[in-house]
Formats: C-alpha cells, sequence, structure tokens
C-alpha cells in the first residue's frame, strides 16, 4: 500500500518535531511512516510512495548535521529517481542565515537525481520566535486538498 | 506508587540535570523505551537549562528549542522533579548520586558547567581578576534571562567596556550591550537588569581574543547580525594578519571586513575588535580603570607583528585600554562549590567519557561529559550518542528498580514537583 514518508533533516530537533506533526496529521489520513535523513536508506525510495521533506537550515545556510548522511548517500550513489515525488518544507531564520538554505540544498538534489517537486514550497521563519509548528501544519493542510 | 510496575527490559531513568543535554537524552531514550519511567531532576524550579538562562532573549528561534522539550513532560511522560538538588555527599542536598543509583536502573549526569572559567593561566588567575567590574558572561546571561539566583546590584557595564573571548557568548554580549535600552525591555529584560547595560550608555567596546581573526570562536552568523545595530563604527586589528587556511578561516575574515566596511565611520559608538591580543592585568584600585593587552605571541611573525602595532610600541610593549567594566566570555568549568564533580564519580574500571560511560548504570552526557564546545543543538548529537550506549547496556535488562516510588522520602516542603502544563503556559 501506498504511504506518505515523513523524512526529516534536523540540527537541533525543531524538524523532527514538525515532521512527527505531519504524521499525525497524515495518519488521520492514511498511511504515514517518520524518517530521519541520517539513517535513512536511500535504496527505500519507492515511486509508490509519496514524499515530505521537512529541513532545517544550520549556521550560515548550511545542512543541519542530521541530513549529511543523505546527502552524501545521494551524492555519491547518484540513484535515479524519476518518479519520485516530494514536497519539501524548509525550516530557516532570515535575521542571521541564508535563509531556509539548508532545504534548499536537498531539493536541487533530489531534483538533479530526477525527482520532482509537487506543491507549494512550504517555509517557516524563526526570526520572530514563531514555532514552525503552526504554519507547517497550515501547509500541510493546503498539501492534502487534492488539487 | 510503591506499586508501580515497570515492563521488562525498560530500565528506570533518573537524569541529573534539565538543561539541552539532559531534555536531548530523554528525548532518545523515550523513543527506545516508550514505558520506562524517566525522571529529570534539577535543582531549579524549571527545565531548560541554558535554552531559558543561556541562550540570548533576542535569539527566539534557539529558545523555540524549549518547546520540544515542553513536549517530553507534556505528552511523552518524562517527569520533571525540581528544586532538588542531587550531590555527591549524602550529607548535603536533596538526594545523593548513590540514592538515585540505588532507586534507578540508569542515572545520567547532565549538570553543565556552570562557573565562568576565569581570566589567567592555569592555577594562575590574572591580576585584578577580582576587581569589582569584572563579569562573567555566563553570570550576565543568567542575569539578563531573569535567573533567580543573580542578583544585579553590583553590576555596571558602564561606558567603555572590555569584553574578553571572541565566541558566540562573547558576540551575544556584544550585540546586547548595544541595543536600545526599549529593545532590551521588549525582550523582556528586567528593567533594573536594563539600566545596570544601557544607564552610562555604553560608547565603546572592545572586544579582545588571542586568536587571529580566521581562527576566532564565533560564527560568522553572529557577526552579519552585528550589521543590523545602529550607530556603531567597527574597526579592527591585525584583522589582515595571518594566514587563512581554509573556507571557514577565509568567512570569518570576509564576514568581519564586510561588517567594517558597512559600518558608518561618523557613528558615536565604536567597537574595535583586537585579533591576536591578551590580556596581561586588570588595573584599578577598587573597580576597573583599564585593561593591559599584549599582543599574543608564537601566531605571528614578529616582524609582520610590529608592522601592525601602533607606531613606537613593541611586541613586549603592553597596551592599556580604559575599561568601566570587563566582561569575561572565555568558557566555562565546573563550579567549584557544585554539589557533585565529575571525578567524584569516575572509576578506572569503568570510566569511558568518549562513550558518556562513568560507572557500572551511571553515565554522563553534554558539557559535563565533553567540555564547554559547542552549540545548544549539538547536544542533540551528543545524547543520542549517549542514549545509544544506555540502551546498547541495557538490552538485555530484565530486572527493573522502582524509580522515584524507590527513593527515600524528604519533608513536604522540600518536595517540588511540577507540573509543566501549568507552569509554562
Amino acid at each position: 500500500m501506498s504511504k506518505t514518508v515523513v523524512l526529516f533533516g534536523t540540527e537541533s530537533g525543531n524538524a523532527e518535531m514538525v515532521a512527527e506533526d505531519f504524521i499525525t496529521e497524515l495518519e488521520a489520513h492514511g498511511s504515514a511512516a517518520l524518517a530521519d535523513m541520517t539513517d535513512f536508506d536511500i535504496a527505500d525510495f519507492d515511486p509508490s510512495d509519496s514524499y515530505i521533506i521537512v529541513c532545517s537550515t544550520h549556521g550560515d545556510g548550511e545542512l543541519p548535521s542530521g541530513a549529511w548522511p543523505f546527502l552524501r548517500a545521494l551524492e555519491e550513489e547518484t540513484p535515479d529517481l524519476t518518479g519520485i515525488r516530494f514536497r519539501i518544507f524548509g525550516l530557516g531564520n532570515s535575521s542571521y542565515e541564508i535563509y531556509s538554505h539548508g532545504s534548499e540544498i536537498i531539493d536541487e538534489k533530489l531534483r538533479e537525481l530526477g525527482a520532482e517537486r509537487i506543491g507549494v514550497y512550504g517555509r517557516h521563519d524563526a526570526s520572530d520566535g514563531s514555532l514552525p509548528n503552526d504554519s507547517a501544519l497550515e501547509w500541510l493542510q493546503d498539501a492534502l486538498i487534492p488539487a | 506508587m510503591n506499586s508501580t510496575v515497570h515492563p521488562a527490559g525498560q530500565p528506570s531513568v533518573a537524569i541529573v540535570g534539565g538543561g539541552p543535554a539532559g531534555c536531548y537524552t530523554a528525548q532518545f531514550l523515550r523513543k527506545a523505551w516508550p514505558d520506562s519511567e524517566i525522571v529529570i531532576f534539577d535543582r531549579l524550579p524549571m527545565p531548560h537549562g541554558l535554552v531559558r538562562y543561556g541562550v540570548a532573549p533576542d535569539h527566539p528561534g534557539t529558545k523555540a528549542i524549549a518547546k520540544q522539550f515542553d513536549r517530553l513532560f507534556e505528552r511523552d511522560s518524562v517527569r520533571f522533579v525540581g528544586t532538588t538538588i542531587i550531590s555527591s555527599d549524602p550529607d548535603t542536598g536533596d538526594f545523593s548520586v548513590a540514592q538515585l543509583r540505588a532507586a534507578f536502573d540508569v542515572v545520567v549526569l547532565a549538570t553543565g558547567l556552570h562557573a565562568d572559567r576565569p581570566l589567567g593561566d592555569a592555577g594562575d588567575v590574572l591580576p585584578g581578576s577580582q576587581l569589582n567590574g569584572v563579569y562573567g558572561a555566563g553570570r550576565l546571561t543568567r542575569l539578563i534571562n531573569g535567573h533567580p539566583h543573580e542578583n544585579v546590584t553590583d553590576v555596571h557595564i558602564g561606558r567603555h567596556s572590555v569584553i574578553v573571548g571572541q565566541g558566540n557568548v562573547a558576540i551575544d554580549l556584544l550585540r546586547l550591550f548595544l541595543t536600545p535600552a526599549e529593545r532590551l525591555r521588549e525582550l523582556g529584560i528586567a528593567p533594573e537588569v536594563v539600566a545596570s547595560i544601557t544607564a552610562a550608555p555604553v560608547s565603546r567596546i572592545d572586544i579582545v581574543g588571542r586568536s587571529l581573526c580566521g581562527e576566532a570562536k564565533f560564527d560568522t552568523a553572529m557577526i552579519r547580525e552585528l550589521g543590523k545595530l545602529e550607530d556603531i563604527r567597527f574597526e579592527a586589528d591585525q584583522l589582515e594578519i595571518g594566514e587563512l587556511s581554509g573556507a571557514a578561516e577565509t568567512a570569518r575574515r570576509d564576514a568581519v571586513a564586510t561588517l567594517i566596511a558597512g559600518s558608518d565611520p561618523t557613528a558615536t559608538r565604536l567597537v574595535h575588535f583586537w585579533f591576536g591580543w591578551a590580556p596581561v592585568a586588570i588595573l584599578g584600585d577598587d573597580s576597573v580603570r583599564a585593561v593591559a593587552l599584549r599582543p599574543v605571541t608564537g601566531i605571528v611573525p614578529s616582524a609582520v607583528l610590529r608592522s601592525a602595532l601602533p607606531s613606537g610600541a613593541t611586541t613586549s610593549q603592553t597596551i592599556e585600554l580604559v575599561a568601566d567594566s570587563v566582561c569575561t566570555a572565555i568558557g566555562f568549568t565546573e563550579h567549584p562549590d557544585a554539589p557533585f564533580r565529575r571525578i567524584d564519580h569516575e572509576d578506572p574500571e569503568h570510566t569511558d567519557l568518549d562513550r558518556g560511560v562513568l560507572g557500572d548504570d551511571l553515565y554522563c552526557v553534554g558539557w559535563l561529559r565533553r567540555g564547554p564546545r559547542g552549540t545548544i543543538p549539538e547536544n542533540r548529537a551528543d545524547a543520542r550518542m549517549v542514549a545509544d550506549t544506555i540502551v546498547a547496556h541495557h538490552s538485555n535488562t530484565t530486572t527493573t528498580k522502582a524509580g522515584l516510588a524507590a527513593l527515600p522520602s524528604r519533608s513536604a516542603s522540600a518536595t517540588a514537583e511540577l507540573h509543566l502544563s501549568k507552569e509554562t503556559s
């Protein structure tokens, strides 16, 4: 059965918290699975599943440490991701970084390997101290409504 | 309570210290053991440690990590027991480490490093360190964040402040010292604390570090953020000195150069970065009057150094910076009066700090384990590693200790178990 895989890359755990909220919401609609970019096996990419990427930004626009194993695997094995469809939600802070750039690194790599990004690119700016969870869930609601 | 039954293989866990290291550890252990009793003890009434009392109040994005930790208590059945001192000595504090070890299958020490590392070389305190007007950054950030044990009465930053250290904590202080009083009050900083910072007001800050710019400890994002402050002229000493060995070094120097180039030459306030300098003495009678600096030898060829010095100065000669206050931000260490020291609980047979092991069923995590390095989120990776160690050790546990229920009782007035859903609303 097809499912929605929520794949997160995190440094502080905030992206994981958003991903967990997505899972709670998605499970009300169907089958969902949570995966951490740190130990996700890229051989598990399955065109019959749909993917939601949640990725934060670390330092000055860098990838969070939890996303590095995923990016390295994609770079080393260069799998053909044709047929993989993903939505993406990026976390960042516009007051002291290249805003939300961490997620863009993953987005670019996935598309370079043939995956297709669908829907609106979701972003949350933590510069005002708001938590990403509410805006992320709003974004997810829009994503869940069939076009 | 005494009838509490824990499922086989899901040990009871006591974590001492409710800061990031302790909370992240609880998160990972909860994932491995959904039914374990996990209790976090803290000497303060509230959890979150440095997220609450160390992170600058104008960095709400980092403060938001606290929300994750609240989920532990609100949703994931991790218990918080505050206002409780755990000590090495059975006669002081509320419980001893030995009592915790008798009651819980796993005890994790996550108390961090509370004291400001003093200026001076090992065991040799810098002359003048005891003068009025010398403040540790840990103390100042606690004060700014409303820590219940800090007192503002003797704190006066004055017109001229010298910050020693160039890590992110030092940059936090620099930024907050130059933030308008009104904004500081908006951030929730107590009015008397705001006044102690801004009353003079601050007109010049010298920020001194032993390293050259490329090797300085700050993150470039912190420097870029300084560009948003108004009415400040930035300048730097020895910015162009030294080899740049990599991208990070180049990025640091570029960030400072960009900051300087973009700052207003007619501004009324000045920030001067001193790269490759170290204080040799703090001068004054009762209170700080000046700081004597000397170039750090050995990191730059002396010929290069001489050419970079003000005319007439030599590498052995000191220069004096006028100062109303000196703020030290050169790292943290165990407090001499801490209820326990890590060394008290190390034993040659078991201790393996690389994996977070102190003794049999006794672990340490975070700054207490690895020293005062890294940002708050880095404790997550640390906690993950130590939690993996703990879970591996206890994967075959069949008998479990009763946890909180097995602790000896203490007087009712001393018992303060908080319900965070009420406290943090």
